[in-house]
């Protein structure tokens, strides 16, 4: 299995549209790395340079140790001969051909043997739960359906890289949960290495092994999805992460002032759930203004005003407060994400060696 | 070239990567070849309006291919100009827009009718009343002069003056039948654009105004008039633009009393050997047709901010006539009888009559069609058992068939470039190229190309005579049509079938078989059925190019017309119109979509 490398690579397709700027990634042979960035990020461009489709416009790129686009020295190895899978976001069936012969094609194109093609694809099939539906057409399936043949048209071929393109996000609530286990079972049983487009952080967070955040084209942290949950590298993907999304205070404001503890810091995080209610007041707690309370199924979330500061707070358990209460919270300052004047995150090792807040001037709102 | 390009496509030796791109490639291919049937034509004629062609040399007193300014001053400022180019000019610019006006009037109403109201037989109606777009023009002309043709012109009577009616001039020929036919033809077209454009139109944006208090008719001109506009715009300029190069209407009609329109003053000064004249008017043509087309271009630029409109929210709604409903039926039964049943039915019993107009049961015979042994001078057989008839039904069939099916195939190729091509500015040359003729009425086009395939050059022989030269023409007469066709089948598709293809390992050739061709298959008939069938009632095309051995079903109907067979003449019209009915209707049958959406295409 290969690795896949991404050397300072650049793709520009107007003067002033850069798609993605000077951007270095590494996949490792085994992974499941997963591209995820709000639409127009460069994602999905950074897919299809990978499978050929899109040429750099500098860097290198190489697959395994072969180099297979490097505009510098001239190199480029088309798609048709990179031996890649990719699965479109529209799923691209062939409309012409019945499920078989979608499934059949690339093992044709390779000259197998009758018998080997039948093996291949009946074994495909099988695996993937549509041997029912071989002989009909795609315009007679359901989107799941469509979308395990264009799975399989790529699976059956054995590809050592499998590329995803968004491939849930034409899917309805339900089949994606399943499609999402499948997926990762496929990971599993099939032995690949995955690159897998998404902008739902959730199919990120629950499916890859290594998530790669991006924002107009330019790469904003790379790490394992814990990793990115708990360290985010920068305000961008501390937002952009997380639902409901995180809290961002002004270091400047009445409240920032309260929490800082870092000289450099302008902007503070902190995650809707590292805020706690309490029951009474005592040294370390916050009084908040409640403004509402959103029942979410299985949890809940408030809407609170901390010194004239908007904040969300979502618990697991049912709390016993209502809209137009007054509550005490507990932040823990182990808890808060510190981000410098650039929006890059600030050593937090500095921020949790502070003083707690026990100062008095916490009592006198 | 833009300059980024060079930075998104890396080179190798020196060339663009993309160079190696099998759109490019082909594309680049594609360029010479229109740059040859398309471009070249046209640029050859408009040199000839400024060179002394031959023959002149000793009138105009400076030798053969020297530049002169005498064939324009002929044209535009001689004594004799008023007649070549200045009258003709009035009369085109009168008729088109008279027809164009009356028929979308009446075009617009019934538009209306059938798609917004319980006009009784709604559907059967809408179906036959587009009938007439697929007949011939000249159908009509001809079933005309059948019905109101009097002494000013030799050759049987006309049905009125048999009957001892005298029809006078201004009834017979000229502009009123000129106009009343273009009308006619072009109603349907109306119905068809304007149709669409109502039936599309969402009804939430309707009952947003009439929620707000809106009163029915403020929504009428306030709301859904000027999202409309568009629509009739497109479908006003449209016309213009094809009534601009009618030929076979007022070669029918206008000739016999001396009313020129541009199409037969070029066809005057062609047969007359006056090329140089004739090149000048071609040229003169064509400006018009771009000023016509610039207007479309705006228009569609403008309608791009209405783009919204093609919403779900179909118009289902349809307003109850009450008792307006009886009358407008009636109109609608109306147009059908004088424009589909009328015509149709005079040129037919027209060809089972001995003599014009009596209604008599010795008078009718099929003689016409299947007799043997007639005491005419010539053409002693019925028109089926004439071998011209069959040879120059073949000569159609071979001719039109096999540019279409090049015209067909060339357009999808040029729809894959235009949607591939790393290259913008090769899509929008070819885009643009292929759209060319549709800017050059038929009649100049086809002069364009007399002038530039009729002598030896280079590598190429005289293709004059030729069945070459037909198709030459024809194909490229046919490119606009067939290229939108190609172009827009082609970006529904998306690239991404193909790129499938090109992941799992399919080379160029094999995703073009496999992939592209199977897929667009509906569209490629399409794209050949439509040329063939304007291809088969062309008139213009031939009429200049084709020669006796050359001769099509059109150029042998308007000989017989010539040499007053009328009965012949009309039966091999009808035979016409029979061909291309036959063929809109198995267009639609096959594919399952309606004319309209060619058309708009």
């Amino acid at each position: 299995m290969p690795t896949i490398n991404l050397d300072a690579i650049s793709k520009q397709y107007g003067p002033q549209a850069m798609a993605v700027e000077n951007l270095d990634l590494h996949v490792e042979s085994g992974d499941f790395m997963c591209l995820l960035g709000p639409s127009g990020c460069g994602k999905t461009t950074i897919l299809r340079m990978i499978a050929g489709l899109e040429h750099l416009s500098q860097g290198r790129l190489s697959i395994g140790d072969t180099p297979v686009d490097d505009p510098a020295r001239g190199r480029f190895v088309s798609p048709e001969k990179r031996g890649l899978g990719l699965v479109f976001q529209s799923y691209a069936l062939w409309p012409h051909m019945s499920v078989e012969r979608n499934i059949d094609f690339g093992l044709r194109l390779q000259k197998f043997s009758e018998r080997e093609r039948r093996a291949r694809t009946g074994e495909v099939m099988e695996k993937l739960g549509i041997a029912d539906y071989a002989k009909r057409y795609p315009s007679q399936l359901s989107g799941g359906q469509q979308q395990r043949v264009a799975l399989a048209r790529m699976m059956v071929l054995k590809p050592q890289v499998l590329l995803l393109d968004e491939p849930l996000s034409n899917l309805d609530a339900s089949l994606r949960l399943e499609m999402r286990a499948e997926l990762k079972r496929l990971h599993q049983a099939f032995d690949t290495t995955i690159v897998f487009v998404t902008h739902d952080q959730w199919e990120a967070m629950t499916l890859a092994t290594n998530i790669a955040v991006m924002s107009k084209g330019q790469l904003q942290q790379v790490g394992s999805p814990d990793d990115i949950y708990a360290r985010p590298a920068n305000r961008f993907v501390a937002e952009f992460i997380g639902n409901p999304p995180i809290n961002q205070i002004e270091a400047a404001s009445r409240l920032g002032a309260r929490l800082n503890r870092h000289t450099a810091a302008r902007s503070i995080g902190i995650r809707p759930e590292d805020i706690h209610l309490a029951r009474t007041g005592d040294a370390g707690t916050l009084i908040a203004q409640v403004e509402s309370v959103m029942p979410t199924g299985g949890s809940w979330v408030l809407e609170l005003n901390i010194d004239g500061q908007a904040l969300q707070l979502s618990t697991q358990r049912r709390p016993d407060v209502r809209a137009g209460d007054t509550a005490h919270c507990h932040i823990h300052p182990q808890h808060l994400h510190l981000f410098d004047g650039d929006g890059r995150r600030l050593d937090s090792a500095e921020a949790s060696s502070a003083t707690p807040f026990n100062t008095p001037y916490m009592h006198a709102v | 070239m833009a300059e980024w390009t060079r930075t998104a496509y890396p080179q190798r030796w020196g060339v663009p990567l993309s160079l190696k791109h099998p759109a490019t490639l082909l594309g680049l291919g594609l360029l010479a070849l229109f740059g040859y049937l398309i471009l070249a034509p046209v640029v050859s004629i408009l040199l000839d309006a400024v060179h002394v062609n031959f023959g002149d040399a000793g009138r105009i007193g400076s030798p053969q291919g020297s530049l002169t300014l005498n064939y324009l001053q002929r044209v535009f400022t001689s004594p004799v100009s008023h007649r070549l180019f200045w009258q003709p000019l009035l009369n085109t610019l009168l008729v088109s827009l008279a027809a164009m006006s009356i028929a979308m009037l009446i075009g617009g109403v019934m538009a209306w009718l059938l798609s917004r109201t319980d006009l009784w037989g709604r559907g059967w109606f809408s179906t036959a009343l587009i009938v007439p777009f697929m007949l011939p023009t000249w159908t009509f002309a001809l079933a005309w002069t059948t019905l109101f043709k009097n002494r000013s012109t030799g050759g049987q009577p006309g049905w009125l003056e048999s009957m001892g009616i005298e029809s006078p001039d201004w009834l017979a020929y000229g502009a009123l039948p000129m106009i009343l036919i273009l009308a006619l033809h072009y109603i349907p077209l109306v119905i068809l654009l304007f149709g669409n454009a109502l039936r599309r139109f969402d009804a939430q944006l309707e009952d947003s105004a009439r929620i707000l208090g809106a009163s029915r008719s403020t929504v009428a001109f306030r709301i859904v008039l000027p999202l409309m506009r568009p629509a009739l715009m497109s479908a006003m300029v449209l016309i213009l633009a094809d009534a601009l190069g009618e030929f076979a209407v007022p070669y029918i009609l206008g000739l016999p009393v001396q009313f020129d329109t541009l199409s037969t003053s070029l066809f005057r000064a062609l047969s007359s050997r006056q090329t140089g004249v004739a090149s000048v008017l071609a040229g003169a043509i064509m400006v018009l047709g771009c000023i016509t087309l610039s207007i479309d271009l705006y228009l569609m630029r403008e309608a791009r901010r209405f783009v919204t409109l093609g919403g779900k929210g179909a118009m289902q709604r349809r307003r109850p006539l009450g008792a307006w409903r009886l009358p407008a039926t009636l109109l609608a039964a109306a147009l059908l009888f004088i424009g589909v049943v009328l015509p149709l039915g005079t040129l037919f019993f027209s060809t089972i009559m001995h003599i014009p107009g009596r209604f008599e049961a010795a008078n009718f015979t099929f003689d016409y069609w299947i007799g043997r042994d007639l005491s005419t001078v010539a053409l002693n057989n019925g028109i089926l058992l004439t071998p011209e008839f069959w040879s120059a039904a073949w000569n159609s069939l071979r001719i039109v068939g096999s540019a279409s099916v090049c015209a067909g195939l060339l357009g999808l190729l040029v729809g894959y470039v235009v949607t591939r091509s790393p290259w913008r500015w090769l899509s929008s040359a070819l885009r643009q190229l292929t759209f060319m003729p549709y800017l050059v009425p038929g009649i100049a086009f086809a002069a364009a190309t007399l002038s530039l395939f009729a002598v030896e050059r280079g590598p190429i022989p005289a293709l004059y005579g030729t069945s070459a030269i037909l198709m030459l023409a024809l194909i490229a007469d046919q490119m606009p049509f067939a290229s939108r066709a190609g172009i827009s089948a082609m970006t529904q598709l998306g690239k991404e079938p193909e790129e499938a293809a090109q992941i799992v390992g399919a080379g160029w050739w094999r995703r073009m078989a496999s992939i592209i061709v199977p897929i667009q298959k509906g569209a490629l008939v399409v794209g050949i059925v439509l040329p063939f069938i304007s291809g088969i009632k062309g008139v213009s095309l031939f009429i200049i190019l084709a020669v006796p051995a050359t001769d099509v079903l059109t150029t042998y109907s308007l000989r017989l017309i010539d040499y007053n067979y009328t009965q012949a003449a009309n039966a091999v019209v009808l035979m016409i119109a029979l061909l291309t009915w036959g063929g809109t209707v198995l267009t639609q049958k096959l594919t399952k979509t309606g004319l309209a959406q060619g058309l708009e295409n």
